[in-house]
């Protein structure tokens, strides 16, 4: 197990390096300079300034100084908050972000596994449809539409909650339900799915006939089965709450890191591009690993040792 | 760990920020209270690295220049008592006021004004906005890093007195002391913080009307708070402006309505919906939006072609019904109701009719017989524009009226974001690019430098002998003559726009809200736009 | 799902010598898998109708296009910008050109001089465009780059998912971090890269979605295969030295059917979201081409006022989606053959 890990954490340093180098490479291609004034300096001021930030060195040369930096930690000073250091950018903001993805997960993973083994239960009856139609409801309307949406009704006509902004608990529910209605609305499919799959099987018609109780079975046999394709999910979700989060907290006026991720690429801002896009992959690679272990606990047929050589 | 301690901080810092905006709402004896809403974060405090219009705005009212600019630019008082103009205008003596502080108590002495020029001139600054100070003494050379900062043409004369030297004439000069990168700045500050410096409300001292609190650097609320230390703090009335960023309209409308902010911006749609509603206010900015041709290209050298294109515009049409924003239709490519001479605007004194008009009868001709001396019966080409939500608007509107009204006419439009729009005119891969071009200060030159021959931002390459000859003209012979300096302005504009170099679109406007109660506040088109120092709520 | 068969004598007929003696072989009639999964997708009413709206929208939007083009998108109307609902002789509040402005309804076209015979059956939009027309372009275009996805997602993220899982070791890891690291890259930033290279719109649209989209399914087929290998039926099949490829086709894909159909029909949204998605951070389809989530980004901005704008779009994708989420599910049902009794 040990050796396992290991060779995991190994392969994600690896996966980290290669995301570094292809996306400071491509960013390096994105036309126009990182200077916000671009519009109104000449080429030669422009000269000058790249030689300031040593814009003007080989382009390998940046790529060393930037791996340099990025293994002391120091992801460089960003462009459009001026000296401001990425690293502190990232930390003052991740926190937003971080909670709204998590409480939206947890909302969206929990809801929709109650939803979804009430449908499975209650198979081909109008509880079924009900939570049917809600989940496919829940996955048709984008998050940005929804968001609107709750604002305008809920926030500002009946005033339940506050419009936007970021402070106490009662500020994160609105944004928080529009982020995770997504998640939600596919796990409760996925666990109606798998759990009428389960539900049918043979060994759950064994254990009706040992005269198991119907939530006995739903929570010893069903339930554990159907959670497996779910745990795949986790990987497709944070990206998601990753992406969502950038329209999200646009519209609910949100410090946290995804709007800023949009921001600095429509600006150029190099330091925080890169910045951003590492702590992403850092965050998806991480989740995929422990999406890995937690299969093999919740599975025993995958040895972890099958997948490793 | 250290995150979770930011969350906090920052939640606490926000609730405190909402609990004080509430009981201030309540409590008449401390209502002077103001909520605005804002687009954009605050990206800097460093007045020599600030480019933007938020940190200029905050930078304006927090700190103080040699002036400061009231209503219609009108130059007003500042830390300057007298101003002497040596005959030849190109040296000023500046008097300072000996009542000014910084808000750690020391003095704003002229000490201040020479470090803060030459800290922005000094190329390892990197200051974006080091070529205003073009026309004083060395600046260039400073800036091309062939001088030492030191050899700059300003020298304190003791505590109170600052002497500049100029190079030639600068005939905007006292316009360019009440913009920000003018501004002094504490060396002991500067030193003391170090690259800290400017990043948040803690590091950075203040002279002007107000003080700068709970700006962590990043978040997405600050406040203004009323400084005691200011001299003139008895004329300033509010207590404190608090400023929220709110990057969608909608929301910031909600919040407007729910009376959670005094003033918010308005995109087209909602701006064109309250077009009756008393409390909206129009911010016409001193920048126009045109066609850039790319005159490289033997299509657009055709000047039949450039003037059909642009009588095929209905630009009434155009600012009323899509842009809705308040924006109006341009005279021509210096803003409107920017720079005034003897009681005569700009913009209408050099105003060609034909160059804005709209005739499609006359478009087809031009555009026919165009086609015909190129020898083509087709012309397809891509309008470049910028990708908001504005700019989409506008092109698709362009490409429709474009392709509906002139036969054989194929446009294609391609809405890319601005860093890639500027590259692509840069390098002229373009064929027609719908162009911004905003003042930093109220003189027709700011636009009218942009076409002369030699221009780096001369991206459609138009070149014309008499119009570079005319510029040439107004900065040097008659650079000390007001009158005949405006006539050869005058005139160049009118040979930029009878050749149709290029085509004036319309001049930008904001629509925002304004709560009734809220008076006094300034704004000004050019340069800073909004100034406190006056503004009360009734 | 009960079929109770009414069986008389006529309904058997002696047996051909040859045959009687393949005592074996099964007597059900012989359909093909394609044949008996249509047989009981017919059963499943929700999945019809489904079925039916899908392939009338496909009908509508793209048989739409000699009306619907570019020369028609491209004119403008401004005068009659942002006009509600007004259909003939229908005399309800919203749908007669009547808007609520500041909770009074005003009749819009009498306001605006529209002449009466002008009949909006959705509105306008800002240049006076008939909403109608661009909800159906703006369906074509949502369809073509749901299609481009599934494609991506059945041909690439399915056999890249068998192969990795089937394969195991060396070329499984080196598969996975590949995937990994593709969708590790933000989109994003692939679609801003895209756009430098090529044109803004329905190309960088397709191209980033080509390199992002099939990941997801790519993993889910290679979880799945990983379980489906160390199964008894599979085992078997391998020890009678059956080819891996035709294991893969025989046992693998019908058994990884319905995660195969979940996951498609878990793309399809998600295309159609990323698409709206572009366009709501402003990197989208260009004018005057439209698509659903243009027209949503659009009507949400100006919810306040007019919010028909962003219904019907709203509705339309809806529908759109319920049809295919139920469409899927009939499918599932129709192709497992673990629920085939």
């Amino acid at each position: 197990m040990r050796k396992y890990l290991l060779k995991r954490v190994f392969y994600m340093i690896l996966t980290l390096f290669l995301v570094a180098t292809i996306t400071f490479f491509l960013m390096k291609l994105m036309p126009g300079t990182p200077y916000s004034n671009q519009q109104k300096m000449t080429a030669q001021q422009i000269q000058i300034m790249n030689e300031q930030y040593g814009l003007n060195k080989p382009m390998w040369m940046q790529y060393l100084i930037y791996l340099g930096g990025m293994l002391h930690g120091d992801l460089g000073v960003s462009f459009q908050f001026s000296n401001q250091p990425v690293s502190y950018l990232i930390a003052s903001r991740i926190g937003a972000s971080a909670q709204l993805g998590i409480q939206a997960m947890i909302f969206g993973v929990v809801l929709g596994i109650v939803i979804g083994s009430i449908a499975a239960v209650n198979k081909n009856t109008w509880i079924d449809t009900l939570c049917t139609i809600l989940s496919i409801i829940g996955k048709s309307v984008p998050n940005f539409v929804l968001a609107v949406l709750l604002q305008f009704y809920i926030a500002l006509k009946l005033g339940w909650f506050p419009i936007a902004d970021w402070g106490g608990f009662s500020y994160t529910v609105l944004p928080t339900i529009a982020l995770g209605v997504g998640p939600l609305a596919e796990t409760a499919r996925f666990i109606r799915t798998g759990m009428v799959d389960v539900l049918n099987s043979d060994y759950i018609e064994l254990a009706k006939a040992k005269g198991m109780s119907r939530y006995g079975i739903v929570w010893h046999h069903a339930l554990r089965n159907s959670l497996i394709p779910l745990v795949t999910l986790i990987g497709p979700y944070t990206v998601a709450l990753m992406t969502g989060s950038m329209v999200i907290e646009n519209i609910f006026s949100i410090p946290g890191i995804g709007e800023q991720f949009v921001k600095s690429i429509l600006t150029n801002d190099y330091p925080t591009i890169m910045g951003v896009t590492m702590l992403f992959s850092a965050g998806l690679v991480a989740v995929i690993l422990l999406t890995d272990i937690i299969y093999g606990i919740i599975d025993p047929r995958i040895r972890l040792s099958g997948s490793g050589d | 760990m250290k995150i979770n301690k930011f969350a906090k901080l920052g939640a606490v810092a926000m609730l405190s920020a909402v609990f004080l905006a509430a009981c201030g709402s309540k409590d008449s004896s401390s209502k002077q209270v103001l909520n605005w809403d804002e687009t954009a974060e605050l990206p800097t405090m460093d007045l020599s690295k600030a480019t933007d219009r938020v940190s200029f705005d905050a930078l304006n009212n927090t700190n103080e220049g040699l002036y400061r600019l009231g209503k219609d630019s009108k130059i007003e008082p500042g830390i300057a008592t007298k101003t002497t103009v040596a005959n030849d205008g190109l040296k000023y003596t500046f008097n300072l006021r000996k009542d000014a502080k910084w808000s750690n108590g020391d003095k704003v002495t002229a000490k201040d004004f020479v470090y803060s020029w030459q800290r922005t001139v000094k190329p390892s600054t990197g200051s974006q906005y080091a070529y205003l100070f073009s026309g004083i003494q060395n600046a260039d050379d400073i800036t091309a890093g062939k001088k030492s900062a030191s050899t700059l043409g300003v020298k304190a004369e003791g505590n109170y007195k600052l002497v500049v030297t100029l190079d030639k004439r600068v005939p905007y000069f006292k316009l360019l002391m009440g913009f920000p990168s003018f501004y002094p700045q504490s060396q002991k500050a500067v030193d003391k913080y170090g690259s800290k410096y400017g990043t948040a409300s803690k590091y950075m001292v203040y002279n002007g009307p107000f003080e700068l609190t709970k700006w962590t650097g990043s978040n997405l609320s600050w406040t203004l708070k009323k400084n005691n230390d200011y001299w003139d703090k008895k004329n300033v009335k509010l207590s404190a402006i608090n400023y929220k960023v709110n990057k969608s309209n909608s929301t910031g409308y909600n919040l407007y309505q729910s009376g959670k902010l005094d003033m918010t911006y308005l995109n087209s749609e909602q701006a064109k919906q309250l077009a009756d509603s008393k409390e909206l206010v129009i911010r016409h900015g001193a920048s126009t939006f045109y066609l850039e041709y790319n005159q490289t290209k033997k299509e657009f050298q055709n000047k039949k072609i450039r003037q059909a294109l642009s009588l095929v515009i209905n630009r009434k049409q155009f600012t009323g019904k899509v842009l809705g924003d308040g924006s109006t239709v341009a005279k021509g490519l210096v803003a409107s109701d920017m720079a005034k001479h003897n009681g005569k605007d700009f913009a209408d004194d050099a105003y060609v009719k034909d160059a804005t008009a709209n005739d499609v009868t006359k478009a087809k001709k031009l555009w026919s017989e165009g086609l015909k001396e190129l020898g083509v019966k087709e012309l397809s080409f891509a309008l470049l524009s910028d990708d908001t939500d504005k700019a989409k608007d506008s092109t698709e509107f362009l490409q429709s009226q474009i392709e509906e009204n002139l036969a054989g006419a194929k446009v294609s439009v391609s809405n890319v974001p601005f860093k890639t729009r500027l590259d692509r005119s840069v390098k002229g891969n373009f064929d027609v690019v719908v162009t911004a071009w905003s003042a930093d200060f109220a003189d027709p030159i700011s636009f009218l430098d942009l076409l002369t021959s030699d221009n780096s931002y001369n991206n459609g390459k138009w070149k014309n002998a008499e119009y570079d000859k005319l510029i040439e003209s107004s900065k040097s012979t008659n650079a000390g003559n007001t009158t005949k300096r405006w006539n050869d302005l005058v005139q160049a504009h009118k040979v930029l726009m009878e050749d149709q170099g290029i085509s004036p679109l319309y001049q930008q406007a904001n629509a925002t809200m304004l709560k009734s109660k809220v008076k006094g506040v300034i704004y000004n088109a050019a340069g800073v736009n909004y100034n406190f120092k006056d503004a009360y709520i009734k | 799902m009960e079929e109770k068969l009414k069986l008389g004598p006529e309904n058997f007929e002696a047996l051909p010598k040859a045959e009687e003696l393949d005592n074996e072989k099964i007597a059900a009639p012989s359909l093909t898998f394609v044949q008996d999964a249509w047989r009981r997708l017919k059963m499943n009413k929700g999945a019809l109708i489904s079925f039916i709206i899908i392939v009338l929208m496909i009908i509508i939007s793209f048989g739409s296009t000699p009306f619907i083009n570019h020369d028609s998108l491209v004119k403008s109307a401004p005068k009659y910008a942002n006009l509600p609902a007004k259909i003939p002789g229908v005399p309800i509040n919203g749908l007669n050109g009547k808007l609520k402005v500041s909770g009074e309804w005003v009749d819009e076209y009498k306001q605006n001089n529209v002449p009466d015979n002008k009949y909006f059956v959705l509105g306008t939009d800002y240049l006076g465009h008939s909403l109608a027309e661009r909800i159906i372009y703006g369906t074509k275009i949502s369809l073509i780059v749901a299609l481009v996805a599934t494609f991506f997602d059945l041909t690439l993220g399915v056999a890249y998912g068998i192969v990795s899982g089937w394969r195991g070791g060396r070329v499984d890891n080196v598969m996975q971090r590949i995937i990994e690291i593709i969708s590790s890259i933000p989109s994003l930033v692939i679609v801003v890269l895209m756009l430098i290279v090529l044109k803004p719109g329905m190309t960088s649209i397709i191209a980033a979605i080509a390199i992002s989209s099939w990941t997801t399914m790519a993993r889910m087929i290679r979880a799945e295969t990983l379980q489906l290998k160390s199964q008894e039926y599979v085992l078997a099949a391998r020890t009678l030295g059956e080819s891996p490829w035709k294991i893969a086709w025989k046992h693998l894909v019908p058994n990884l059917s319905s995660i195969i159909i979940i996951q498609t029909m878990y793309t399809i949204p998600t295309a159609i979201f990323f698409e709206a998605f572009l366009s709501f951070i402003g990197i989208g389809i260009s004018a005057p081409q439209t698509s659903l989530g243009v027209l949503l980004n659009d009507g949400q901005k100006n919810f306040q006022f007019l919010p028909y704008q962003m219904w019907y779009p709203a509705i339309v994708l809806c529908v759109l989606m319920i049809a295919f989420n139920l469409l899927g599910d009939g499918l599932r049902d129709a192709f497992d053959p673990k629920t085939r009794r």
